[in-house]
């Protein structure tokens, strides 16, 4: 999932202080909790609080996507609900918010999210890691699912480095070393022979900047 | 100066003097509260385990158990005063646990006007108190209680169904002719709409009672009869597709709307989990003071502690039972996380010191009317200073 966080009350009230008519758009889609209806509700309520002690009154109008990535999604919710709206505030992701910039190029566009990376979320503590960076040529086959790219701190394609302290990271004691963890998953499935492969560097290229599916 | 040390006052007493050891408290009790020493031959109470359902109260044949809240004088002052108020025969008793609107209430039961009388737990009303309803002029009393797997003290609601099925007999006998009582029954359940679900999966996380399957392609689905109607889930929902049927978000906005209206400044809300605190009947709040009973913490809503805000509230305190002493699975925890994570939102336009929660419980009576009394004075002095700036 997208993981995304949100921004200061102040900076968001900054944004959006010169403008009056405002639709707050949440997204169902890729975060947790989804940036949805009832956080897009909190967040007007918040605003609205935070707009009084700034002597700003604000006519928000709140709704929310199902993807705001998906402009044609986006398009279809929100356009019909686009009268007198100046400006966008929304919880999306930071694709999501500049797939509504190109939709609606005459209206002023805010993020209400500070967006992190793509990662996982355990639900239970709350704690937010990075899984994926997109590097367009995935290595999760031959590391047991483990991904050294966003796991390992140094990012190796050939770990461990050697400076593993007890399943730790030697940059960071809080964090699990990846390859240590790749390792004990190989062994478990049987295929630590998949560690003796050279991994070349990576194609930065493949990363790219757009894919024809 | 010596230090005063004042015992804490206590909801429920037992009386040895009268006590005759017959043990039908200790063996109705749900929380082992009382017992009887086998060594001693004595029976016992142990305060900190009771959660003051008035059970044992109420099936004392004794009265060797005092009770602070709803014991048969203020019920039958109560009936007496709402005699006259309503001005009708017909009374309706409902256990907050399972109670929906009031509206609901007359279809339910096909009765326009009627007195109502609620408490936490119909199972602590004793026989006495329905027997002198009938002496008052009633002429029809409704019992709305909760399923039997679902009562919060576990046997108040079996209770309830033999007393009325014995009290009904009695009262044939007597002459007051059939079915005098009418037994209902009503849990509180979730309803979700479907339309709204965006197949997240928080109501299955958080759902205590695994009453929530996610099904492909991850639209949520409800198995009512494990829902124990706490209510987490709709506060939880993202996309706000579920709510408690019959007790609708709606109208606790609409009662924010009006109490805040009629509060005096400094205005202050009191969000109570019905189970941490049994308000008296007389319960006389300051003119700045106006609370809302939940079924559980877990129904706090995020969203109505703003709106409260909104609307002009200046404090607001959320009253819930601690963790241990939740009826449900510790989902008064869960809720203090989620009053956490507002906080620290709130904190960013320094209305941090204006929400507080705190957990009481019904066994102590003074502890709510204390920690109503600080917050009261901490909003006090936020106003006068907001007011000087």
């Amino acid at each position: 999932m997208i993981i995304t966080t949100q921004k200061p009350l102040d900076e968001i009230l900054d944004f959006i202080s010169p403008c009056s008519n405002i639709l707050i758009a949440g997204c169902d889609g890729c975060t947790q909790p989804p940036r949805g209806l009832r956080e897009a509700k909190t967040l007007r309520q918040l605003l609205e609080l935070g707009g009084k002690l700034r002597n700003k009154g604000f006519v928000f109008k709140v709704t929310t996507v199902v993807k705001q990535c998906d402009s044609f999604l986006a398009a279809s919710m929100l356009k019909p609900q686009m009268d007198n709206v100046e400006a966008v505030l929304s919880l999306a992701c930071g694709a999501g918010v500049q797939t509504l910039a190109e939709l609606f190029p005459e209206l002023l566009v805010f993020p209400a999210q500070n967006t992190h990376f793509i990662g996982a979320e355990d639900r239970e503590g709350g704690i937010l890691e990075e899984r994926c960076v997109g590097c367009g040529d995935c290595l999760l086959a031959q590391t047991g699912g483990i991904c050294p790219v966003t796991r390992c701190t140094k990012g190796l394609l050939n770990g461990a480095c050697g400076g593993s302290r007890n399943g730790k990271c030697e940059l960071n004691p809080e964090k699990d070393c990846a390859w240590i963890l790749i390792y004990e998953r190989l062994k478990k499935q049987g295929k630590l022979e998949l560690l003796k492969e050279f991994r070349p560097p990576r194609d930065y290229q493949l990363r790219g900047w757009r894919v024809t599916p | 100066m010596s230090e005063q040390v004042t015992e804490e006052r206590v909801a429920l007493k037992l009386n040895e003097d009268y006590c005759g050891n017959c043990s039908i408290c200790s063996s109705l009790c749900p929380f082992e509260a009382i017992k009887r020493d086998t060594e001693t031959d004595k029976t016992f109470l142990e305060i900190e385990k009771c959660q003051v359902c008035g059970i044992c109260y109420s099936t004392c044949p004794a009265q060797a158990i005092d009770i602070i809240y709803y014991d048969i004088d203020s019920l039958t002052r109560y009936l007496e005063r709402a005699k006259q108020k309503y001005d009708c025969d017909t009374l309706v008793i409902i256990c907050k646990g399972s109670s929906p609107d009031f509206a609901e209430i007359e279809r339910l039961f096909g009765a326009a006007k009627f007195i109502p009388l609620s408490v936490p737990c119909v199972g602590r009303i004793p026989e006495e108190v329905f027997l002198k309803a009938i002496v008052i002029g009633i002429k029809e009393i409704y019992v709305l209680a909760c399923d039997e797997n679902y009562c919060r003290f576990e046997r108040g609601s079996p209770v309830t169904g033999r007393k009325i099925l014995a009290l009904n007999l009695l009262l044939e006998q007597i002459g007051y002719g059939k079915e005098v009582i009418t037994l209902k029954r009503n849990s509180l359940k979730v309803k979700a709409d479907r339309d709204l679900c965006i197949g997240c999966g928080n109501c299955a996380f958080f759902c205590p009672y695994d009453a929530v399957k996610l099904e492909s392609p991850g639209v949520a689905n409800f198995e009512l009869t494990s829902c124990r109607g706490c209510g987490l889930c709709v506060a939880m929902c993202p996309a706000m597709a579920l709510e408690l049927e019959n007790w609708k978000g709606k109208r606790i906005s609409a009662l924010i709307s009006r109490l805040s209206l009629e509060m005096t400044k400094p205005k202050v809300l009191v969000f109570r989990c019905q189970w941490s605190v049994f308000p008296p009947f007389d319960e006389e709040l300051a003119p700045n003071v106006r609370a809302i009973d939940l079924p559980c913490a877990g129904r706090v809503d995020i969203l109505h502690i703003l709106e409260a805000f909104q609307k002009g509230v200046d404090g607001i305190l959320i009253a819930a039972c601690s963790e241990e002493d939740c009826k449900l699975e510790k989902v008064s925890g869960k809720a203090q996380h989620s009053v956490a994570a507002l906080k620290e939102k709130l904190s960013q336009i320094g209305f941090q010191d204006r929400l507080r929660f705190c957990t009481v419980a019904p066994r102590y009576p003074e502890g709510f009317d204390r920690e109503l009394e600080q917050f009261s004075k901490r909003i006090e002095a936020i106003s006068s200073k907001e007011s000087k700036e």
